[in-house]
């Protein structure tokens, strides 16, 4: 390395000092996960804790179901595939439906002109002050009188629109050059077919922010589906592992390899798409 | 176009968040569905003779005052640091990042056992130290600073984020002047990017103040059963108990869906008066601009 590149890594390291430690810290955690999931009931019970995984990964097998769990030779019996299968049909279901209703709405709301529209927009943007929270028991009991409890709709409909997707498709539309549907028009193609063939197909960028941020959210529900669901045939994964936890509360084995079980199918998918979901977020921290 | 939108915006929002403020005023049960009019009394009962819910404002607002400066000083610190051209930047500010797009239920249960009374590994790090060991979960003085901690873990990197976007939208000649004329980093800081910065973070700031208002999930899974499920847990002596909380705990555990419309009102009320506050701020902004 010349001197210059050595100046600069003396300039830099400092930030290296405090950011390294800072960066070990946020990821302890997981790395945590691994070590305990790899250990046995004896191992995690030892105090000063041991550091590093000691590759039982058999843990995993047990905590499938697939081999009797050694301490009371008992086999879990918890349906995960089940689980699994039902957050992805209501994560797919959820991301499918608010891609449908923001690029409609946002196409709508940025191209067609029709009365009251800036007023029904003010009413969208208001909407973003009602935190989900506040509205748990009005919207059970009307998934009550639905009939829904229990139920894929019940974890889907109640999220087939998002506010931040509007916003976001309404204002990637606003920035199409308005000839793209003039010769449209002369072509004799209407909004729909318009918005189908050409402005949609532009939109990949937002589409894809949309898609992955609703897929990461309603893969992670918690709340909503612990209060709606109480069956295993249509509880999400995230409430499978909380019921797991609460009924076999001694093993934090079998708990911490069933939280990476959970956990990786994400977090990899967070990895192959950081870019967009970090870009995204830094975006909607700008244009407030 | 906008119909399927809206649709379900009124359904599942504007009617709920419409609705709330009547069922406030009925004594309404979530199983059997019977309901009457009872006037006021939901609302007297909160705020005059309810001891808990008073114990979860008061908690809420220490869980509030706990998370939202200290994951917001990390998260500035740490966008500060992060903010030039070095190897490893992308890395690092992933790693920081992740907490926030985990699922909670997950990291939520690897926290409690790090917070283990007896072999948890956080106190094992106070054990270095030759600090005593912390009864985090099950004592009332320690339960809060814990899911503190967790929810400072889990927000910082957002705020990071927006912060290092906040940071790099800055015009770079004003910071390169000050050097010029000879300024410390320090002084740099104070007088430059932090004035530059105020617009982010006051969104930033907003922000964190509603998601730390209305905070449920990591209390229902640290401190849900604790204190048993008879009462509601909360953790000990109610240590951990939020208004959030409380409105999951009398909907959804004793299925007292009029008083929890009560306190939904009383926290959609605090919300709005923050995000009002958010809306003024937006409407100078764009006047500026």
């Amino acid at each position: 390395m010349n001197a210059r590149g050595w100046r600069r890594v003396l300039e830099l390291l400092p930030r290296y000092l405090v950011l390294i430690p800072f960066a070990a810290l946020f990821a302890f955690p997981f790395y945590w996960m691994v070590v305990i999931s790899l250990g046995t009931l004896q191992s995690v019970f030892v105090f000063p804790p041991i550091l590093y995984p000691l590759m039982h990964w058999e843990n995993y097998l047990t905590a499938l179901g697939l081999m009797a769990d050694p301490s009371t030779g008992d086999y879990l019996n918890i349906p995960w595939a089940r689980y699994f299968l039902n957050t992805v049909i209501v994560a797919t279901g959820t991301t499918g439906l608010v891609l449908i209703t923001s690029v409609l709405g946002g196409y709508a709301f940025a191209s067609v002109p029709f009365p009251g529209k800036t007023l029904i927009f003010g009413l969208v943007l208001a909407v973003y002050m009602v935190p989900t929270e506040v509205t748990l028991v009005p919207n059970f009991i009307i998934l009550a009188k639905l009939n829904w409890i229990d139920s894929y709709e019940a974890q889907i409909v109640p999220f087939g629109a998002s506010v931040f997707g509007i916003f976001l498709m309404r204002q990637f539309f606003l920035g199409l050059p308005k000839d793209l549907w003039e010769s449209a028009q002369l072509d004799g193609s209407g909004h729909f077919r318009f918005l189908w063939l050409i402005a949609a197909p532009l939109a990949r960028p937002p589409i894809v922010t949309i898609a992955l941020f609703n897929f990461v959210a309603s893969w992670n529900a918690f709340l909503w589906p612990l209060i709606v669901t109480n069956s295993d045939s249509y509880r999400p994964v995230q409430v499978g592992l909380q019921a797991f936890s609460y009924a076999d509360a001694t093993n934090p084995v079998l708990h911490a390899a069933g939280s990476l079980m959970v956990t990786l199918p994400i977090l990899i998918m967070f990895l192959l798409a950081q870019r967009q979901i970090i870009g995204g977020i830094a975006a909607s921290g700008i244009r407030g | 176009m906008i119909s399927p939108a809206m649709t379900l915006l009124i359904v599942f929002v504007i009617i709920p968040a419409l609705w709330i403020f009547w069922l406030s005023f009925q004594r309404w049960d979530l199983i059997s569905g019977t309901s009457d009019y009872i006037g006021t009394a939901n609302f007297e009962r909160l705020l005059l003779r309810d001891d808990v819910f008073r114990k979860a404002v008061w908690q809420t607002v220490y869980f509030v005052a706990g998370t939202v400066p200290t994951s917001m000083g990390l998260g500035l610190f740490l966008a500060v640091l992060l903010n030039k051209p070095m190897p490893f930047r992308n890395f690092l500010r992933t790693v920081i990042f992740t907490p926030y797009v985990m699922p909670i239920v997950s990291t939520a249960l690897i926290f409690s056992f790090i917070y283990h009374p007896d072999v948890g590994a956080l106190n094992a790090a106070l054990n270095v130290f030759g600090l005593p060991k912390v009864r985090w979960l099950d004592s009332p003085q320690a339960i809060m600073p814990a899911i503190i901690i967790y929810s400072v873990w889990q927000h910082t990197g957002y705020n990071t984020v927006i912060f290092l976007a906040g940071l790099s939208n800055l015009p770079p000649e004003l910071d390169e002047a000050a050097r010029v004329d000879g300024a410390r980093a320090w002084t740099r800081f104070w007088r430059v990017t932090w004035p530059l910065l105020s617009p982010t973070t006051y969104f930033v700031f907003l922000i964190n103040l509603v998601a730390s208002f209305k905070v449920v999930q990591p209390i229902l899974i640290f401190a849900g059963g604790v204190g048993g499920a008879t009462s509601g847990g909360g953790g000990p002596d109610k240590a951990a108990e939020t208004i959030g909380y409380y409105l999951y705990v009398q909907a959804f555990s004793f299925f007292h869906a009029g008083y929890a419309a009560a306190i939904s009102v009383v926290l959609f009320l605090i919300i709005l008066a923050i995000t009002g506050l958010q809306v003024g701020f937006f409407s100078r902004r764009v006047f500026y601009r």
